[in-house]
């Protein structure tokens, strides 16, 4: 007679579990990257020299600015290294104005810059000249 | 009797005999097979894959039947939803640093997109 052995099957929780632990860990780790994004505010001597220099202008009123702002600004510090040094110019000037606008005046500000983006080149061209020659007044 | 060559029976003749066969089995050897293909089928049902694929209706959904398995899969659609929210706040993240930049660098002046 054909002896055959005997397999004991793996029970099929096994394998789940395996996957229930690494999926749950996946997703702690997911959770995490999400808290990460809202970080703790930074007080203004914890900056690095080059985020220090784009955020110059708010250097006094830093440590008070709500954590969200702080971390929009560091978002956006992170760009200025790229910038020509004209633009550097502009974004130093603006920046103060621009952090004591209320995030819905700074909300309304990016839907109006990003719907003007749109227009076509020739109209957003006819605008620019007509605010130059509004300046040169 | 002449014995007889398994080979040499049709299907017909062997299934004829083991019918017979059946017949004369005392009860304890009945309830002995009986019980030998209760264990078969048991031991058939755990050898199933983890996930059962079918769900009768020609189409295959990976579908969850134990508690581990719900388990499994109710963490897998949580981590697939914290994925995509982190996803979705980055890229928002992402598209406002870049807008503000636009805002603060462009030769426009900056209030002629401004509410006061």
């Amino acid at each position: 007679m054909k002896q055959s052995t005997p397999t004991r099957p793996t029970p099929p929780g096994a394998a789940c579990r395996g996957l229930a632990i690494s999926v749950a860990c996946l997703t702690l780790l997911c959770a995490l990257s999400i808290s990460s994004a809202a970080a703790s505010p930074q007080p203004w001597h914890s900056l690095t020299p080059s985020q220090q220099e784009a955020l110059a202008p708010l250097s006094k009123q830093w440590n008070s600015l709500p954590e969200a702002q702080q971390q929009g600004m560091l978002n956006v510090a992170k760009h200025f290294p790229e910038l020509s040094t004209e633009e550097k110019q502009r974004f130093l000037s603006r920046l103060g104005a621009w952090s004591k606008l209320t995030p819905e005046q700074r909300q309304a500000a990016r839907d109006k810059y990003r719907a003007f983006s749109q227009v076509p080149e020739d109209k957003r061209e006819q605008v620019r000249r007509m605010v130059r020659e509004e300046q040169a007044k | 009797m002449k014995p007889t060559n398994p080979h040499d029976m049709t299907p017909e003749a062997i299934a004829g005999l083991l019918t017979r066969a059946t017949e004369q089995l005392d009860n304890d050897t009945v309830a002995a097979l009986r019980r030998a293909r209760n264990l078969a089928l048991e031991r058939q049902a755990l050898n199933q894959p983890v996930f059962a694929l079918n769900t009768g209706h020609g189409i295959h959904w990976p579908t969850p039947h134990t508690t581990h398995q719900w388990m499994a899969m109710a963490a897998l659609l949580i981590a697939l939803l914290a994925g995509g929210i982190s996803y979705w706040h980055h890229a928002h993240e992402h598209e406002m640093s870049h807008l503000d930049i636009a805002i603060l660098t462009d030769d426009l002046p900056m209030e002629i997109f401004i509410d006061r």
